[in-house]
């Protein structure tokens, strides 16, 4: 489904280089954790692959489905099926959950061929959507994340992502700001998104997401690259020893095979 | 260059004096202000409170008189009228008071509303009129009162509430040349009243026209006003207005002005806490385009304690639009336990617009609690990308944002039909493309 080669990127102001040759492959029905110190380019990937303007791509490649996307403008991407959960949603008072929704919806599903809704069919496909990250309905008729708590703002992220139902979706940082009911509530909402049909890369800094979701493939990014991949026992040896067990060999090799 | 400058400083005197202002009323008020009017210079640039704005579209405005003008028969006016106020109205067509077009059966027997002239012996005229709108050296109140005939006023006493909003409607109409016109409005509110007021300035056509709105409110202990202030006016206008309030203890008053057109609008606000308890707000939006300017001085001047006061100023800079913000707050000497807001904040969407801020605090207390602060910025592009990460395109999200950077200060306006006519207005300044179910 992605297919990320050699990805060099850099903050298109100031030229500084973020990513450093990113290689990635998420297959359909996958679910992929990216785990990393701060600083270390995770949250820039899940931007470049959404196509964030401030990113510039200077090397490699990101096929989705088999198609280039890095000409593509963010709104395109989302058309395709991409999807971001951001790390810190953004507030757009004057217009509603509800009504976001329904455009995006709409202008996603005309892209992808699929049936666009009426206002009342699409009411109670909300209703749904909205059991599933147990959030009221009056969260719908409210400005997009305005006044919204922090832990509210990443159900909505969650609850967006599965109205729209993208194929492929990067998390960036959901657990951060969630309390341990809130984080049980979004993480059991994601599990029941997920389906054979998509994939899902979470980025996170800590494991507990990880006891909620069990990822198939674990990466571990440092200084702009992917130094370690391996199965869910990874995230867990890095839990007990940190990242600095990484560190030492990461900087001589650039890769810890 | 000093030629120039004398044929500007008499411009405003030489309209003044080639008006025919006879009627018996106010007729040593007109005799004071043109008196006043001829020791008033005509600023210019160089006058630090006339920076920034270039004065030509006045002084080479070529505008005369009404009675040297002919102005077209009136068209339907319908579409002008608020559903909320067919009982409450008091209407204006080139600052003239149409007593035909006024309706005013919908407020209590108890409330005097209408002409200024057929009052012009009501003890609160007598008392209040050309004693609040105070504006030091200033040639343009001189000017409303030198020609000064008629106007509106308003009179609400002890106790009343007034349900139904009332509306000040001030149209302007097309004409052979362009003309001037001096609303002047006195609103007297005692103590406990309750009203809300929606003034609008509407240009009927895309003519030239001067507009030089003078309006004197004043407000008593425990009254509550709410005035909304709605400019749209031709795109030729210039349009300089000059709204005084003062408020005594416990009173409330909370103004809301919307600025759409004009060529030039030059807004003076003043806002005086005359008594302790005093809360008031002082917003303002302006969404300008092409080569509008816009310029708004404000003073909100605390001279008692324990007071609370709001201003928000919000501006939207299109195309090679102009604004200039100076927005002062005194709190005087003694007058201690304020609780003062003041932000301006300009949302620049173009290269050529242009953005001159100045927020100013002159506190001579000690206990006070006053923040104030201006930022000038383009929308962020975090915030576009988010937009456009849900599928919007670039351009659709850029205006969503600035719909809702516009929304907050409309957000108060408590009149339904109005509240939606703004929303309407907003629309139409952010885009036409957005689709309708976007902007509910």
């Amino acid at each position: 489904m992605l297919e990320i080669k050699n990805l060099h990127a850099v903050v298109e102001e100031d030229r500084t280089e973020i990513l450093k040759g990113v290689n990635l492959t998420v297959k359909k029905g996958e679910i992929h954790a990216i785990m990393g110190p701060n600083g270390s380019g995770k949250s820039t990937l899940s931007k470049v692959v959404a196509g964030h303007h401030e990113y510039e791509v200077t090397e490699g490649e990101i096929l989705f489905e088999g198609e280039d996307i890095l000409e593509l403008d963010p709104d395109e991407r989302a058309h395709l099926g991409v999807f971001l959960a951001f790390q810190y949603p953004v507030e757009v008072p004057g217009v509603t959950n509800k009504i976001l929704l329904r455009e995006s919806y709409n202008t996603i599903a005309a892209s992808r061929g699929r049936e666009e809704m009426d206002p009342l069919e699409f009411e109670d496909y909300m209703d749904d959507m909205l059991e599933l990250v147990e959030m009221k309905k009056e969260f719908l008729d409210r400005p997009v994340n305005t006044g919204f708590s922090g832990g509210e703002k990443k159900r909505n992220e969650i609850f967006q992502m599965a109205v729209l139902n993208p194929k492929l979706s990067f998390l960036d940082e959901t657990d951060s700001g969630l309390d341990i009911d809130a984080l049980r509530i979004v993480a059991g909402g994601i599990n029941k998104i997920h389906t054979a049909d998509d994939a899902i890369v979470m980025v996170t800094h800590y494991q507990r997401m990880l006891d909620y979701i069990e990822p198939d493939i674990v990466h571990v990014m440092m200084h702009g690259r992917i130094v370690k991949t391996g199965g869910k026992d990874l995230a867990l040896k890095l839990e007990e020893k940190g990242y600095d067990w990484l560190e030492s060999i990461s900087k001589e090799n650039g890769e810890v095979k | 260059m000093s030629i120039t400058a004398k044929s500007e400083e008499s411009i405003l005197h030489r309209l003044a004096a080639e008006t025919r202002a006879d009627g018996e009323a106010f007729r040593t008020l007109r005799n004071t202000s043109r008196k006043e009017l001829a020791e008033r210079r005509f600023p210019t640039p160089r006058d630090e409170d006339w920076r920034f704005l270039d004065l030509k579209p006045i002084s080479r405005g070529g505008f005369h008189p009404l009675d040297q003008v002919s102005v077209p028969e009136l068209p339907s006016l319908e579409a002008h009228y608020i559903p909320e106020s067919m009982h409450s109205r008091l209407v204006f067509v080139n600052g003239v008071y149409q007593e035909s077009l006024s309706a005013t059966d919908g407020v209590p027997d108890s409330v005097v509303i209408g002409s200024l002239a057929q009052h012009h012996e009501h003890p609160m005229v007598e008392k209040w009129l050309n004693q609040l709108a105070i504006y030091p050296k200033d040639p343009f109140t001189s000017f409303n009162g030198s020609v000064l005939e008629d106007g509106g006023f308003v009179y609400i006493p002890k106790g009343v509430r007034i349900e139904a909003p009332i509306h000040v409607l001030n149209l302007y109409t097309e004409a052979d040349k362009p003309y001037f016109a001096a609303p002047r409005l006195l609103f007297v509110a005692e103590e406990g009243a309750r009203a809300t007021v929606v003034e609008e300035h509407n240009g009927l056509g895309e003519n030239a026209y001067l507009t030089v709105p003078v309006s004197e409110f004043k407000v008593h202990g425990g009254a509550h006003i709410h005035h909304v202030r709605i400019q749209r006016d031709s795109m030729q206008a210039v349009h300089v207005s000059r709204p005084a309030t003062y408020i005594e203890k416990k009173g409330e008053y909370h103004s809301y002005t919307i600025t759409f057109g004009g060529k030039l609008t030059r807004n003076e606000p003043l806002v005086v806490q005359e008594d302790e308890e005093v809360d008031f707000t002082l917003d303002g939006l302006v969404l300008i385009d092409g080569e509008q300017i816009s310029d708004t001085h404000s003073v909100m001047d605390h001279r008692f304690s324990h007071g609370q006061s709001h201003q928000l100023h919000k501006v939207v800079v299109k195309g090679a639009a102009h604004s200039i913000f100076n927005g002062k707050i005194f709190v005087r000497k003694d007058a201690q336990k304020i609780d003062s807001f003041q932000e301006n904040r300009n949302l620049l969407l173009s290269r050529e617009g242009l953005v001159n801020t100045k927020p100013q605090l002159e506190i001579f207390a000690d206990d006070v609690l006053c923040s104030h602060g201006a930022t000038i910025g383009q929308l962020d592009p975090e915030h576009v990308f988010y937009l456009q990460s849900r599928g919007m395109t670039e351009q659709k999200a850029k205006e969503v944002l600035t719909y809702a950077f516009a929304l907050e200060t409309i957000e108060n306006v408590n009149v339904e039909s109005v509240h939606k006519l703004l929303v309407e207005e907003v629309k139409r300044y952010t885009s036409t493309e957005l689709t309708q179910e976007m902007m509910a």
